[in-house]
């Protein structure tokens, strides 16, 4: 029997990272599905273009996209596990699937899926609760990265000055970035945490241009001063000249790039 | 007989303001600077005039030197792509704002200034833009002093104080003998040596907003890391008012320990 599990939580509470674990110590096949979320008063929706999807997806190969419903219903296997992400701050007044949000249900009907299960970070005994904050107002601003390359020292420096507060409360920092050598990171920060997670994802780009992946930076907090950080942003992304300069070195060790396109 | 360094006062006046007062308040009547007057901070030629005013001995800066041979430092000196744009956005805005007689006045600072066995430099007796970090590998630290002829070195440039004591190194030279092409290599051991860093009065990078310089009493041979309290928020205003980057206000307000330095920081540039 395959099971299909709607996990909320508010922002930065570790939804993608259970999940992980979950797919991880899965036996079965697994799919995912992260839904927009719906804004509540004062608290916005952090946009996502994927960074979550991409990032589970480098870890686990396998793992069934179930927005692509065609996809899904071809290989709808038994023993699949079905985890559904979703950003909502407050948890629904009774617990269990019958109090489901309708705007929520009718996105996940569309899409064939019915949940045998709701967890909410916060209530749910079995999820870990030490990142699960309350929020009563929450700014989100996001950029999409896609086909930027950053320089390594000048992406540290920003997100130090990102988390310590350069560009306003910020409460919550998501982004999956790339580097010249071909290397992206999924970049991790709540407010909660001590430090930053920069996890290294397994798929490496040739270094031959721009890599065509997800990339985006999401953050959530309060007077978040989108300007200042989309002016550092690109004083830091390199431009196709300086991208090349830091490539030719690493196509000249791996002579079979040499004649690739660029 | 003390007397005080102090080092990279970056446009800062209340800071350097607050550093006088409290040199003044200890008696000492002796002090050396050695450079970065001015860049990142708001007030360039308050603080320079403030400088010619005190007559104070001073050594040219990283950011002196640029500002009178413009930006031609590679950009080995940063440490990345976005210091290297923030720099010269400070660079294009205190060059204009600078009066020609103040960039006169940094045209006209020698690079070292020397008494007895005290040598005073900017960044190293190589180059102002060179970074004598405090983990720098000891050899290589003793021969900048040594080849300097110096006993102590005082530097600035990486705007975190430190006093290293170099003991008890020796080193292998050989002597060309200029009469003839003959050549032999001798053995000395050398003295203590000391390199001081004096930190940063107006850009404090060592882990709190004060600012810092250093104290030497000659008679005991001591040396004192002072910390200065000054209003920051006073600076971090006119550096808004300015039109500066807004993230140099920030950074100041935090005082957050940092280098900003190239990856080999002992690389010396060739201009
Ligand atoms: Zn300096
Ligand atoms: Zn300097």
């Amino acid at each position: 029997m395959s099971q299909t599990w709607l996990i909320s939580g508010p922002p930065g509470c570790g939804k993608t990272s259970w999940i992980l674990t979950t797919i991880r110590s899965h036996p079965g096949s697994c799919g995912y599905l992260r839904l927009s979320g719906l804004s509540e008063d004062g608290l916005e929706q952090g946009h996502d273009a994927g960074i979550d999807l991409a990032w589970l997806k480098d870890q686990c190969p396998q793992l069934q996209d179930l927005s692509k419903p065609d996809q899904q219903c071809a290989d709808r296997i038994d023993d699949q596990l079905n985890l559904i992400e979703l950003q909502q701050y407050r948890p629904p007044a009774h617990p269990g699937v019958d109090e489901i949000d309708p705007r929520i249900s009718n996105q996940l009907k569309a899409l064939q899926l019915q949940p045998d299960r709701a967890l909410h970070f916060g209530r749910e005994p079995e999820l870990p609760e030490q990142d699960t904050l309350e929020f009563n107002r929450l700014e989100a601003w996001s950029v999409s990265l896609h086909d930027s390359v950053w320089d390594p020292n000048s992406l540290s420096s920003f997100w130090f000055e990102l988390v310590n507060g350069a560009y306003g409360d910020v409460y919550r920092a998501k982004a999956l970035m790339n580097l010249p050598d071909g290397r992206a990171f999924f970049c991790n920060w709540i407010v909660s945490q001590q430090g930053s997670q920069f996890l290294p994802l397994e798929v490496v780009e040739p270094p031959t241009g721009r890599p065509n992946r997800a990339s985006e930076l999401v953050v959530q907090g309060k007077a978040l001063d989108g300007m200042g950080m989309q002016s550092t942003i690109n004083d830091c992304l390199l431009s196709d000249a300086v991208l090349d300069m830091h490539q030719a070195p690493l196509r000249e060790q791996q002579p079979d790039l040499s004649q690739a396109k660029r | 007989m003390a007397h005080a360094v102090i080092s990279c006062l970056h446009a800062n006046l209340a800071a350097v303001e607050a550093v006088l007062a409290d040199i003044d308040q200890q008696g000492i009547n002796t002090i050396t600077c050695l450079g970065d007057l001015v860049g990142y901070g708001p007030q360039p030629n308050e603080v320079v005039e403030l400088m010619r005013q005190r007559a104070i001995p001073t050594c040219q800066g990283c950011w002196d030197e640029d500002i009178i041979d413009g930006l031609n430092a590679c950009e080995c000196s940063y440490p990345s792509q976005l210091a290297e744009r923030r720099g010269h956005l400070a660079h294009q805005w205190t060059d204009a704002e600078m009066t020609a007689e103040n960039k006169r006045f940094l045209a006209s600072l020698p690079t070292s200034l020397r008494r007895d066995k005290l040598l005073f430099v900017h960044g190293s007796p190589n180059s102002q833009h060179e970074y004598l970090l405090p983990d720098m590998n000891a050899f290589a630290a003793l021969e900048r002093v040594e080849t300097a002829g110096a006993e102590t070195l005082f530097c600035g440039h990486t705007h975190q104080p430190y006093v290293r004591e170099l003991r008890g190194g020796s080193i292998r030279v050989r002597v060309q003998h200029n009469d003839s092409s003959s050549s032999e290599e001798q053995d000395m051991t050398l003295p203590m040596r000391r390199i001081v860093n004096a930190g940063s009065v107006g850009e404090p990078r060592h882990g709190n907003t004060q600012a810092t310089y250093v104290i030497h009493d000659e008679a005991t041979n001591d040396l004192t890391i002072r910390e200065v309290s000054y209003d920051v928020a006073k600076t971090c205003q006119a550096i808004i008012d300015a039109g500066l980057p807004e993230v140099f206000a920030w950074r100041l307000s935090h005082g957050f320990e940092y280098a900003e330095r190239a990856d080999d920081a002992s690389h010396v540039c060739e201009r």
